[in-house]
């Protein structure tokens, strides 16, 4: 129930530079590295052997993902051996997908540009409309007047004021007679001797204007037709380059799926491109391997590696504890629970892995909190649903369940119903003090195992000092132990003598004279830090304790909601009282089994996991080959 | 924003203002050494920097990052509209990647120089710098950039850059001018006192960057009246539409200058090069903040005013670092600080 990560050991390999991809795939087909770069190696071993693979492999691998964004379906990988990749064949590839993007980004260039196009003839034709009720010759607008130029087009609203101030240092004029979804339709007319000048400025203000073709003269029905006619030439052009495009990319399947197993293949060595290191042929890559899997390494490299090669293996050192990844024990049952935890963070090194105890804690929580036997049965038949789709939930689900069931024994109750089924302890509201009471010592009992698995932590993380003075050591949990005594002698004895004061004193000296000695400033501030520290300490422990009073006030709760469900019911005739029976139910379950989720949660990570678990576990992540 | 916030607030203001080094006292540093100057900044502003000879980006991401650190506690008792406004203001540090990206693919230089002349936003980034690096051409990056919250500046960089070709100042113009005018929309939002405050504030900054730019419009590049005028930003404290369309309209720099409303044609009186006049402005623009800064009450232009301070600030030093870190002679810095005015 209480594993520890997985035991590692320290790698080292030295070997040619020949060997080095070789033994990335070998190392990857096992997936049991976790690559670590090492600074002092580096001043000995200045190059990075790997580091031009790389940067061809990436740039490979980013035009591939550029390009393969417009496959329909995404390719499957037929990777069938893990040969090598010479970068040689990486770099063909690279120039085959760099011409293939390159015709790619060019039709999309224009694909752009006629969109762009195709907008601007739209906008055009809606300001046609307002032209149709008139019967105006606008061939006059193609006619380049001796004296006078007009132009009618349309400009976005943002450049409109700024463009007329501008116009306005010559001698046109601009009117708008249309405005819709931020553009202006104008009008701009003035001197032809300008309008070289005026088209300059017009171009910047991204003016678009209405172009009368040669041809015709006519009313602005006709130079309608004509611009449906421009955006269906347009719209068939795009749709000429859209085809095009398929086309190029149905054309270039077999290259893109071999330029995505390849990539597959190469990219074990690649990504160990900052972390292998060399010098004049030696290459010397560094990780963290489970201490299990030494004698696989060691046979398998002795296999695949074609020149001699050094391999060391040494345990880690206490100061690289931090650096050391966690790998969590595989257990099918505890994989959901393992999520949670990491939710929270991941056990360091060597910490305990709480997901067991977690798992146990939470389940019987849960039923305590919503113990009924009919609920308890819904949640887990229906968690039972999810099972393909989400394996996690079912797990969690059908555990709580048969947890509510299970207490709902212990309090006799089904579906709300409190004399159905014989309790085989008592209904909670019978005696809610008690109940409350044993919730204080369910916590207290949490609280403890909490603070002697931190006392473990610390230990085993060579925190001595730690481990015996501070407020999550051995002189925390004697100060615990010591208050919850003096608290009960006060409670049911009425007495608080000199036993106790030395027995909750003694411990917190303890703890004040170690944050005494960690705190650090002038004596006022450490005086200030110390006695904030010590009444912080003080007071989560008994507002943690009190916390756990939620296990009881929701299996009353519950009680009580059924309660009100059942007098509601019995207002109503007997159709009405099925009906709010059965509603009241599924409101229970979902909206209170919700609740008590997540309290319970709250309880785990709060008042259990923030007193003994850092959280600052590095995942281990191995070199792996993926198909 | 609540009593506490506000008392929070000033008091931050207060503390980080005292720290601000000032544009005489970063001249002053010119003739020191590295090693003395940054001493000097330790001992003003408090912050400790590393160099790093390998990696000479390694100082200028250090200054942005501590000032980029500064307006994220700033920022912590804005919210709605007024935060919405600080958070476009900062952006001013993410065009300047902008511009880099787009002036790199369009040169043809290589993803891996260009992103070593990026600096590291950290939480302020909103481009995709890895794709965007990633991209094989330069219409590639644009209809990339066009997706991402920069799509409007893109645009008229773009249509820019169709118009007159690769010229970094043009492109640089209508990015800044597109920000400018984003910026003071966003202004807008605030509430009226505010607004009137900070746009003190920002006028100074756009009467700045309008005379220059009509000045290179319409002298350097010889663009028409009406077209200078357009390519200028929105307008601000002393030079209205009205002043900039009558500027426009002059025919050289000197009767540009002996046109100017006070105090620009005092201070511009002397002045020949354009360069020169670039410090000049910059240096009164900054000023105007500075006595936003210390010595009005509004809290929200006081904030804006030490985001702009600080901006220079780091400006200035990344300039004067690289330019000791690179073994320039010192007449050739101050000429390099100008510039980046």
């Amino acid at each position: 129930m209480l594993a520890t990560p997985l035991e590692m050991r320290k790698v080292g390999l030295y070997m040619v530079d020949a060997d080095a991809q070789p033994a990335a795939m070998a190392l990857a087909r096992m997936g049991v590295l976790h690559p670590l770069e090492d600074s002092a190696i580096g001043q000995v071993l200045q190059d990075y052997p790997a580091a031009f693979y790389y940067a061809v492999y990436h740039d490979l691998n980013s035009r591939f993902g550029k390009i393969s964004s417009f496959l329909k379906t995404p390719l499957q990988p037929t990777v069938e051996s893990d040969e090598l990749v010479t970068l040689g064949q990486l770099q063909v590839l690279d120039r085959q997908l760099k011409q293939l993007w390159a015709q790619i980004s060019a039709l999309e260039e224009q694909i752009r540009r006629q969109n762009e196009k195709v907008g601007a003839i739209r906008q055009l034709a809606n300001s046609l409309q307002k032209f149709s009720s008139l019967d105006l010759d606008l061939g006059r607008l193609r006619r380049r007047g001796k004296f006078l130029r007009i132009s009618v087009g349309t400009v976005p609203a943002e450049n409109f004021s700024q463009l007329r101030r501008a116009l306005s240092l010559t001698q046109f004029m601009i009117k708008v007679f249309y405005s819709s979804e931020g553009i202006n339709h104008v009008v701009v007319f003035g001197p032809s001797q300008q309008r070289e000048e005026v088209h300059d400025l017009l171009q910047s203000a991204d003016f678009r204007g209405l172009t009368v073709p040669e041809e015709f003269s006519g009313s602005p029905a006709r130079l309608q037709a004509d611009l449906d006619r421009q955006i269906e030439q347009a719209d068939a052009r795009m749709q000429q380059w859209q085809r095009e495009l398929s086309e190029l990319i149905k054309a270039n399947q077999a290259c893109l799926q071999s330029a995505q197993d390849l990539l597959l293949q190469a990219r074990p060595y690649a990504s160990l491109a900052t972390v292998l290191r060399g010098k004049g042929g030696l290459v010397y890559l560094q990780g963290w391997v489970p201490a299990q899997s030494e004698q696989q390494i060691r046979q398998q490299l002795a296999e695949q590696l074609t020149f001699p090669f050094q391999l060391e293996f040494s345990d880690p050192e206490q100061q690289e504890f931090d650096s050391v990844p966690s790998l969590l024990k595989k257990s099918w049952l505890l994989r959901p629970f393992q999520g949670l935890v990491k939710n929270f963070g991941l056990p360091g090194y060597r910490e305990v892995d709480p997901s067991g105890l977690f798992a146990l804690s939470y389940v019987l929580m849960f039923g305590m909190m919503f113990g009924d036997i009919g609920h308890g049965a819904v949640i887990a038949l229906a968690s039972l649903m999810f099972y393909r789709r989400y394996p996690g939930i079912t797990i969690v689900g059908v555990l709580a369940g048969m947890s509510s069931v299970g207490f709902g024994f212990v309090y006799g109750s089904l579906f709300g119903y409190e004399h159905v089924v014989p309790a085989l302890w008592m209904s909670p509201m019978q005696d809610p003090v008690q109940v409350l009471l044993l919730a204080v010592l369910w916590g207290a009992g949490f609280i403890v195992i909490a603070n002697l698995l931190a006392i473990r932590n610390f230990f085993a993380a060579g925190q001595i000092d730690q481990a015996w003075y501070s407020g999550k050591g051995i002189a925390g949990l004697g100060f615990y132990l010591a208050a919850f005594y003096g608290a009960y002698q006060v409670t049911f004895n009425n007495q608080f003598g000199w036993l106790e004061s030395v027995l909750v004193a003694l411990p917190m000296a303890l703890i004040v004279h170690f944050q005494w000695r960690q705190s650090s400033g002038g004596l006022a501030e450490r005086i200030l830090v110390v006695f904030i520290e010590g009444l912080e300490h003080i007071i989560s422990n008994v507002s943690g304790t009190l916390s756990f009073l939620r296990v009881a006030a929701f299996s009353l709760n519950h009680i009580a909601l059924a309660a009100a469900v059942f007098a509601i019911a019995g207002m109503l005739d007997s159709f009405g009282h099925v009906v709010t029976v059965l509603l009241g139910n599924i409101f229970i379950i979902v909206l209170e089994g919700a609740i008590v989720a997540i309290q319970c949660l709250r309880l785990e990570y709060y008042e259990g996991f923030s007193r003994f678990f850092s959280g600052k576990g590095r995942a281990f992540e191995p070199l792996k080959f993926e198909t | 924003m609540s009593g506490f916030s506000s008392v929070y607030l000033g008091t931050r203001l207060t503390v980080l203002a005292s720290r601000l080094i000032s544009f005489e006292q970063l001249i002053d540093f010119i003739e020191l050494d590295l090693e003395q100057i940054l001493l000097q900044v330790k001992q003003r502003s408090g912050y400790d920097y590393d160099i790093d000879g390998s990696n000479p980006r390694w100082i200028e991401a250090q200054l942005t990052h501590r000032a980029l650190d500064e307006f994220l506690i700033l920022l912590r008792p804005f919210s709605g509209s007024e935060r919405r406004f600080f958070q476009f203001a900062i952006r001013w540090f993410e065009l300047v990647n902008l511009k880099v990206l787009i002036r790199g693919k369009f040169s043809g230089i290589d993803s891996s120089e260009i992103e070593q002349q990026l600096i590291d936003l950290r939480s302020f980034t909103d481009l995709p710098i890895n794709r965007l690096l990633e991209t094989d051409d330069p219409y590639e990056m644009l209809r990339l950039l066009e997706t991402t919250a920069y799509g409007g500046i893109v645009r008229q960089a773009r249509r820019m850059y169709e118009e007159h070709g690769n010229d970094l100042f043009l492109l640089d113009a209508s990015i800044d001018r597109s920000f400018f005018i984003d910026l003071k929309h966003h202004a807008r939002f605030l509430r009226e006192e505010d607004a009137t405050n900070v746009r003190q504030v920002m006028g100074g900054l756009l009467d700045r960057f309008n005379l220059l730019w009509l000045l290179r419009y319409r002298f350097s590049y010889e663009l028409s009246p009406a077209k200078s005028f357009y390519l200028l930003t929105t307008t601000g404290n002393r030079l209205h539409s009205a002043e900039l369309m009558r500027l426009a309209q002059m025919d050289s720099t000197e009767e540009v200058i002996a046109a100017l409303p006070e105090p620009y044609q005092r201070l511009l009186a002397r002045i020949r090069s354009i360069s020169d006049m670039e410090m000049v402005m910059e240096y009164y623009s900054l000023s105007i903040a500075a006595r936003a800064l210390y010595r009005r009450p509004n809290l929200l232009s006081r904030t804006f005013s030490y985001i702009v301070l600080r901006e220079a600030e780091v400006r200035f030093l990344q300039a004067l670092i690289k330019g000791k870190q690179l073994g320039f002679d010192n007449d050739l810095i101050k000429q390099a600080m100008g510039a980046v005015a």
